[in-house]
C-alpha cells in the first residue's frame, strides 16, 4: 500500500538543444561558406596536411564546411540529403547585415539573387585548375539542369577511386 | 547618439537597448531584444520568419523599391556644422517621412484592393453558378408552356397548305441512268 505514484513527465526540454546553440558549439554561417565558394574554393579543397583534422584535412565539403576522414565518407556524404539541403539553401544569396539595413529603409530593397550551385570538384580536378564557380542563374527547364550533374557525379565517383590508392 | 537597425527584424535599436554579437570574423550583429537573438542562434532565415521586414520585403507586401529609400543611409563622410544645413535637414526630414509614409500606404491600399477585385468576381460567379437557389428553374413554367402551345397553334394555322410530295429513288439506279446518258429532267419526267 505505500506506493508512491510518480509524477510522469511530459516535457523533457530543450536542453540538448541549448547545448547546440552555444557559441563554442558555432559552425560556419551559410554566408561565410558563401563567401569561402566565391573566393578561397581551391584552396579549402587542397589543403595542406594538417594532423589535427579528421583525415588529416584532406577530405573537405565546402558547402557544409566539413571534414571526412576519408574518400568513401566523402562521396557518401555527396549522396545524403543533408548536402543536397545545403547545397539547396546556397542557392539563394545569403542573407546579409547590409540586406537587414535595407529592409528597414535605408536604400531600395534588393531581391535576394537565385544562383546555380553543384558539389565540388574533385581534388585533382581542383589542382588542374578547376574552382567552384557562383554565377546567378538563367532560367532554364529543370529536366536539363538536372541530367548533366547526375551524369557529372557518376564519372567523378569513378574517377575518385585512382586517387585514393595513391594517398 | 546612433539608433542601429536589427539584423533579424530590422528594426531600430536604441542606445542601452538589445545585444551585440561579434563572430570570429569581426563582423557585428546587432539584435533588439531576445527574441531576435535567439532566433539567430537557431539559425533561422529572416526572409522565411513572417513578422521580420526582410520577410514582407521580399514577399511583396511592404513598398521595397523607391526613391524615398535613398535619403536615409550611412555615408561615413563627416560634415562640418552648420546652424542653417541643420534647420534645413530637419525640415526636409521631417517632408520626406511624410511623403514616405503616404507612398508605403498608398502600396498597402493598391495590394488590398486586388484581392478586392478578386472577391467580387467571385462573388458574381458564386451568384450565376447558383442562380437555381435564387430563382426557382420551375418559376412562370406554366405560363410558359401555354405560351409555347400558343405559338405553336398559329404556326399550325399557317402551315394549313397541303403536305409535299417525297418520292424515294434508288441510289444506284439513279447513278446507272445518269451514266447510261439520261439528263435530270428525262429522269424527272420518268418518275412523273
Amino acid at each position: 500500500m505505500g506506493m508512491v505514484t510518480k509524477r510522469k513527465k511530459m516535457h523533457y526540454g530543450d536542453t540538448h538543444l541549448q547545448r547546440r546553440w552555444r557559441v563554442r558549439n558555432r559552425r560556419r554561417d551559410l554566408d561565410q561558406i558563401d563567401d569561402d565558394l566565391r573566393t578561397r574554393s581551391g584552396e579549402l579543397i587542397n589543403q595542406n596536411v594538417d594532423l589535427e583534422k579528421p583525415g588529416f584535412a584532406q577530405f573537405y565539403c565546402v558547402h557544409c564546411a566539413k571534414y571526412f576522414i576519408d574518400d568513401t565518407a566523402m562521396q557518401a556524404h555527396f549522396r545524403t540529403k543533408v548536402h543536397k539541403r545545403r547545397l539547396k539553401a546556397l542557392e539563394i544569396e545569403p542573407y546579409s547585415i547590409e540586406e537587414s539595413e535595407r529592409a528597414a529603409g535605408r536604400g531600395s530593397f534588393q531581391q535576394a539573387k537565385k544562383r546555380g550551385m553543384e558539389t565540388q570538384p574533385t581534388k585533382a580536378e581542383v589542382i588542374a585548375g578547376k574552382r567552384i564557380k557562383v554565377e546567378e542563374k538563367v532560367e532554364t527547364t529543370a529536366a536539363a539542369v538536372s541530367t548533366p550533374v547526375a551524369s557529372s557525379s557518376s564519372t567523378r565517383a569513378t574517377r575518385n577511386r585512382p586517387q585514393k590508392m595513391e594517398t | 547618439m546612433r539608433i542601429e537597425t536589427c539584423y533579424f527584424c530590422s528594426s531600430k535599436i536604441y542606445p542601452g537597448h538589445g545585444v551585440n554579437f561579434v563572430r570570429n570574423d569581426c563582423k557585428i550583429f546587432k539584435f533588439c531584444r531576445g527574441k531576435c537573438h535567439k532566433a539567430f542562434k537557431r539559425k533561422k532565415n529572416p526572409r522565411k520568419v513572417g513578422w521580420t521586414k526582410a520577410h514582407r520585403k521580399t514577399a511583396g507586401k511592404e513598398l521595397a523599391i523607391d526613391p524615398s529609400f535613398e535619403f536615409e543611409k550611412r555615408r561615413n563622410v563627416p560634415v562640418k556644422y552648420s546652424r542653417e544645413t541643420w534647420q534645413k535637414a530637419l525640415e526636409a526630414i521631417k517632408k520626406v517621412t511624410e511623403i514616405k509614409q503616404r507612398r508605403q500606404d498608398h502600396f498597402v491600399m493598391e495590394r488590398l484592393r486586388k484581392g478586392r477585385d478578386i472577391e467580387i468576381q467571385m462573388d458574381v460567379k458564386n451568384v450565376q453558378r447558383n442562380m437555381s437557389l435564387i430563382r426557382s428553374p420551375a418559376a412562370g413554367l406554366k405560363e410558359r408552356r401555354a405560351k409555347e402551345e400558343a405559338e405553336e397553334a398559329a404556326l399550325m394555322d399557317e402551315e394549313d397548305l397541303p403536305e409535299e410530295k417525297i418520292t424515294y429513288v434508288d441510289a444506284r439506279e439513279l447513278e446507272k441512268r445518269l451514266e447510261e446518258g439520261m439528263g435530270i429532267e428525262d429522269l424527272e419526267m420518268l418518275e412523273a
